[in-house]
């Protein structure tokens, strides 16, 4: 029959165990985080990006690597799923993103905390998580079918990444209800107008609920010339 | 009560259940601003809300331990506590840091990392206290002329949860390792020592409430806890499958963490095994209401909900999603929230002479009521983890799509959340109504 010293010896052994067990590999998880979040790409903007992170809890609403709450967006490949214009934009003022959705805190950063924070967030982008987040499984993929291929050659790279977030075109997209559906765009506006609108939406209507974004020249040329021809 | 300096206890219980209240109207605001009214955005936006109603939490269960830490060291030892004035400090002292940490966090003063949101400079200020905690209780039971494993295992629990604190405050620059060490704390803390704190409670309630031997009940706790070391230390693991620590975690955390459940079913067989084997038939029913409670509802949340989401391949699906709220609120109330609850229902009565709690029907509803409305919540939360894990994971539709589907189940969860409301209402009502410690009796000695 067991006795109280066997169990006590049971525990200890058992105990002591699991513990050196789990300090070994925590110590060789020490030595090989550098190499999988590749930390040598981590500049010291970075660095200032994950204090401004912590110091504002932005774990407190977001997801990063899957850790925090789930009042706000996961996080971790954002710098990937959207585009660094939409994060300067977001950053800058929150509030003009979404209009009549739910609200983050307008913390007013600077341009230079704004860089900080984009490149901690293109870090953490790369850093390797064993797979996740995961490929969606039931995701539907649009054919071709309703885009013909020309069409996709011609699209601007950040069009899918930062247009699409509230319109629709070719029936991929977030539809926010506000935002119209872009396939036929060319009908009804021509270049001088969507190149206006894309360079201030408040110049060309008042209270525009899209919001201005930082876009490049270039960007702009490139965006009118795909949308003009929607038609 | 048998020794003066037991009546400390009254207050850390006390205050707990003032944080506890508090708590609970801090989750309110998250559940509405999840529902769309987040009219309180300006004052106390969500992630204030979030930091507040976590770390108000971790205080009142802390709170609580050391409450019943106070009453049960004492008791086990046959002797007074070494300093009651101290006592009194270390009590304002962790009220005073407690206070300015919920402050701090409105006005945007925090470390912003989840659990662990309590500033650094306030940090010392914790070790400090909870040092000279464990001081008072470290040399009380030197100076005791017998020791028994109940209390010291307790005091190993309280000890190896303060010296876990310490991880949590070294600087990292890369957010792997923050994370990293984060869980060291964190789940450690809750899947480790925490349960020490756990088992030796229950041990001694169950002592006290069934009579049965204490040998028998010391023997078994050595197991429980050796299965929970086991599990528990090496299913940290689950905490490093995506957060750019090395793949071999995938296979320890999933092995060992699925060896947890073990523990918590450990304890409820444990529980039941004595409680039939009871020698006594102790008056005090609520008390063995909430225990027993404890050990079966510690083993559904902490145990069940946690396995069912712990393997890998579920896990990168349901990772940062309301699942993981669904076993977290389930694993807190039934494993921490039931035991500190279960150990007032029993103290109370001793330390303020007033049996009313074991004959009002209000304690019997207070039972019942937080009981049902936190498992229709945990159903709720599963519902909305498991619609998020459809939605988001499977299909990858938009975020604010997802937020519209999600908010049936949000309101459920309001109408839950009231039912249990109302039961730590009625029993921080019958708290009040116990009165205060009688301490008339050694004022004439």
């Amino acid at each position: 029959m067991l006795t109280k010293a066997d169990s006590l010896r049971i525990f200890a052994v058992v105990t002591i165990t699991a513990i050196f067990i789990f300090l070994f590999l925590s110590y060789d998880t020490l030595k090989k985080i550098p190499d999988q979040t590749n930390e040598s790409n981590l500049t010291d903007s970075a660095i200032r990006g994950k204090n401004i992170w912590e110091s504002n809890n932005c774990m407190g609403c977001h997801t990063l690597f899957g850790e925090g709450a789930y009042y706000a967006p996961e996080l971790t490949k954002v710098y990937l799923r959207r585009s660094e214009e939409f994060i300067r934009m977001f950053l800058k003022d929150p509030n003009a993103m979404y209009p009549g959705k739910r609200k983050m805190v307008k913390y007013d950063f600077s341009d230079g905390e704004i860089d900080d924070l984009v490149s901690f967030l293109k870090w953490c982008s790369e850093v390797d998580l064993n797979g996740f987040p995961v490929e969606p499984p039931l995701k539907k993929h649009v054919t071709s079918g309703s885009v013909s291929s020309s069409v996709s050659e011609k699209k601007p790279e950040i069009f899918d990444k930062l247009c699409l977030t509230c319109h629709t075109f070719g029936g991929k997209g977030n539809r926010l209800e506000y935002a119209p559906i872009l396939d036929n765009i060319g009908n009804i506006r021509d270049k001088d107008y969507l190149r206006r609108w894309l360079t201030d939406p408040n110049s060309v209507k008042k209270n525009a609920l899209m919001p201005k974004f930082p876009l490049s020249e270039t960007t702009i040329s490139e965006l009118v010339d795909f949308l003009s021809e929607q038609k | 009560m048998k020794f003066k300096s037991q009546q400390i206890s009254y207050y850390f219980f006390a205050t707990s259940m003032l944080l506890l209240s508090l708590q609970l109207v801090y989750g309110l605001i998250m559940a509405f601003a999840h529902l769309g009214y987040d009219v309180l955005h300006e004052i106390i936006p969500f992630n204030v809300a979030r930091a507040t109603h976590n770390n108000l939490l971790l205080v009142w269960l802390l709170s609580g331990f050391m409450g019943a830490a106070y009453y049960i060291i004492p008791e086990e030892l046959d002797r007074e506590l070494v300093s009651l004035p101290l006592a009194f400090v270390q009590l304002i002292a962790l009220v005073v840091v407690g206070v300015t940490a919920i402050i701090g966090f409105h006005l945007n003063w925090w470390e912003g990392r989840k659990f662990l949101e309590i500033p650094r400079a306030l940090d010392y200020l914790v070790v400090i206290d909870v040092l000279l905690f464990l001081g008072l209780l470290g040399l009380t039971i030197l100076k005791a002329k017998k020791r028994t494993t109940t209390s010291l295992i307790l005091y190993f629990g309280l000890f190896s949860a303060g010296l876990l604190y310490l991880p949590g405050m070294i600087d990292t620059v890369n957010q792997t390792n923050d994370s990293f060490w984060r869980w060291w704390v964190v789940h450690l803390w809750v899947e480790g020592v925490w349960e020490l704190i756990l088992g030796s409670m229950l041990a001694f309630l169950l002592i006290k409430l069934t009579g049965v031997d204490r040998e028998v009940l010391e023997k078994w706790l050595y197991i429980i806890i050796g299965l929970t070391f086991l599990s528990g230390v090496l299913g940290t693991g689950h905490h490093y499958y995506w957060v750019g620590t090395p793949q071999y975690w995938l296979f320890v955390g999933g092995f060992f963490s699925a060896l947890e459940p073990l523990a918590f079913l450990g304890i409820t067989i444990y529980t039941f095994y004595v409680y039939n084997r009871r020698v006594i038939d102790h008056p005090n029913k609520i008390a063995i209401m909430w225990t027993i409670g404890c050990a079966v509802l510690s083993f559904f949340g902490a145990g069940f909900l946690g396995f069912v989401h712990t393997l890998p391949g579920i896990n990168i699906y349901t990772h940062g999603t309301f699942v993981t709220a669904m076993h977290g609120h389930m694993s807190f109330w039934g494993a921490y929230a039931m035991i500190v609850l279960a150990s007032i229902c029993y103290i109370m009565p001793i330390l303020t002479d007033n049996k009313f709690i074991y004959s009002s029907k209000i304690s019997k509803y207070a039972f019942w009521a937080s009981n049902i409305g936190i498992c229709s919540m945990v159903v709720s939360f599963g519902l909305i983890g498991l619609l998020q894990v459809y939605l988001e994971r499977m299909l990858d539709l938009d975020f604010f799509v997802i937020r519209e589907e999600l908010k049936f189940f949000f309101a459920c969860l309001i109408c839950a959340a009231i039912i249990f409301i109302t039961g730590i209402s009625s029993f921080i009502f019958v708290f009040i109504k116990c009165g205060l410690p009688k301490t008339a009796k050694f004022n004439k000695i």
